[in-house]
């Protein structure tokens, strides 16, 4: 059965003042929040800028604020979506430069991303080297994925959306941000090199790092994979501080 | 590694955006009001001194006022924003060296059941003492 979704969305161009837009769009009742945005360009405005590419919460593409709050529109239904409500309100995703409409700059996000040196993976990828992982790595022999440190990272999908939740990322684009000091934790126990450990911790440790945090975990709440970068940033501290106490009583 | 540039101010008034945000935030938000509440407390503190300048009599006149009702009252904001905050505090230094971090949302309920009380007993104090 097809709907009308009344929905309000974010407008802004460069060199004129953002504002939202309302507008009515017909979906099936089974249709996702994607759907909708779509609608917009398609049934109103071939000019209306959003980003989609997977539509299953795998790529993170598609991340904005919906009702006020960071998701994925391609995995939530308009009937929940909808629940309670007069219409879907969309904005772009906070703490991001804007580039128009429902579009933000993610490029200074993966650079910071890349600062860990690594290749992001999911579990069901490959491994660091390249190489995939063996079966027996991934799940144990009742065939659920072994509990790893770092297997909650591999699941980051880089949409952003922690970016967006985080208060502290609202002060200062300079901090690294959630996603980032989760790779660094990450990257921290998969290497088995001293010094490049020692480095990435010294790189957590620094002006911008983990003592930015300051512990809001809106972005483990508003994770749509449940990576728990606000956990990552305690360990990487708890790691830091208990490193500085042994160099303090010269075991370090 | 660079971190990008700013094309955009910040928008720091979200330190205090609470709406849809879970316990968290709010115990971030509720952290930032009490300790700006208590540096504005120090610095009145710190004028209300000069009054000894004034001598016995200055002084006494002052102790008058803040025996009446409202100051008790604003007393007791006063013992609850050092609770609130002081037990706060204890949280994120526990949970910022990652000790209990998944339940932080339990020590903030706990820690400000906590504050709670204790207020209430000052309040107590306060008003019969």
């Amino acid at each position: 059965m097809a709907i009308q979704v009344p929905i309000k969305v974010f407008r802004y161009r460069p060199g004129t003042a953002p504002h939202f837009e309302r507008y009515q769009v017909t979906v099936p009742d089974d249709a996702t929040v994607i759907d909708v945005i779509e609608g917009v360009w398609a049934e109103h405005d071939r000019n209306f800028m959003f980003r989609h590419a997977c539509h299953h919460a795998s790529c993170g593409t598609c991340a904005v604020r919906l009702n006020g709050y960071e998701r994925l529109p391609c995995i939530v239904p308009v009937t929940e979506a909808l629940a309670g409500r007069q219409e879907l309100v969309v904005e772009p995703l906070r703490n991001f430069p804007l580039v128009g409409d429902l579009v933000v700059d993610v490029a200074g996000f993966f650079q910071k991303q890349a600062a860990s040196g690594l290749v992001i993976t999911r579990a069901a990828e490959a491994t660091l080297s390249g190489q995939p992982f063996a079966h027996s790595e991934l799940f144990s022999q009742a065939g659920a994925l072994e509990e790893r440190a770092y297997n909650r990272f591999e699941n980051c999908i880089e949409c952003g959306i922690c970016i967006s939740a985080c208060p502290t990322m609202a002060a200062t684009d300079k901090f690294w941000g959630p996603a980032a000091l989760a790779g660094i934790r990450r990257a921290t126990l998969t290497t088995g090199d001293c010094q490049e450990k020692a480095a990435l911790l010294a790189l957590a440790d620094s002006e911008q790092g983990v003592w930015r945090c300051h512990s809001a975990f809106e972005c483990t709440e508003s994770c749509p994979q449940d990576v728990d970068p606000g956990g990552a940033i305690m360990s990487l501290r708890r790691e830091i501080v208990g490193r500085k106490v042994k160099h303090l009583f010269g075991a370090g | 590694m660079q971190a990008e540039k700013s094309t955009r101010p910040r928008q720091v008034w979200q330190w205090a955006d609470v709406r849809r945000r879970k316990l968290g935030m709010w115990a971030y938000t509720l952290n930032r009001v009490s300790g700006l509440g208590l540096v504005l407390y120090l610095f009145i503190h710190l004028a209300v001194l000069r009054l000894l300048a004034g001598g016995p009599a200055a002084w006494d006149n002052f102790l008058a006022l803040v025996r009446s009702p409202l100051f008790l009252v604003l007393d007791v904001v006063l013992l609850a924003g050092l609770l609130i905050h002081g037990l706060n505090g204890i949280r994120l230094t526990i949970t910022g060296l990652g000790i209990g971090v998944p339940a932080h949302k339990t020590w903030f309920l706990a820690l400000m059941a906590a504050a709670l009380i204790l207020s209430a007993a000052g309040a107590i104090a306060i008003f019969t003492m």
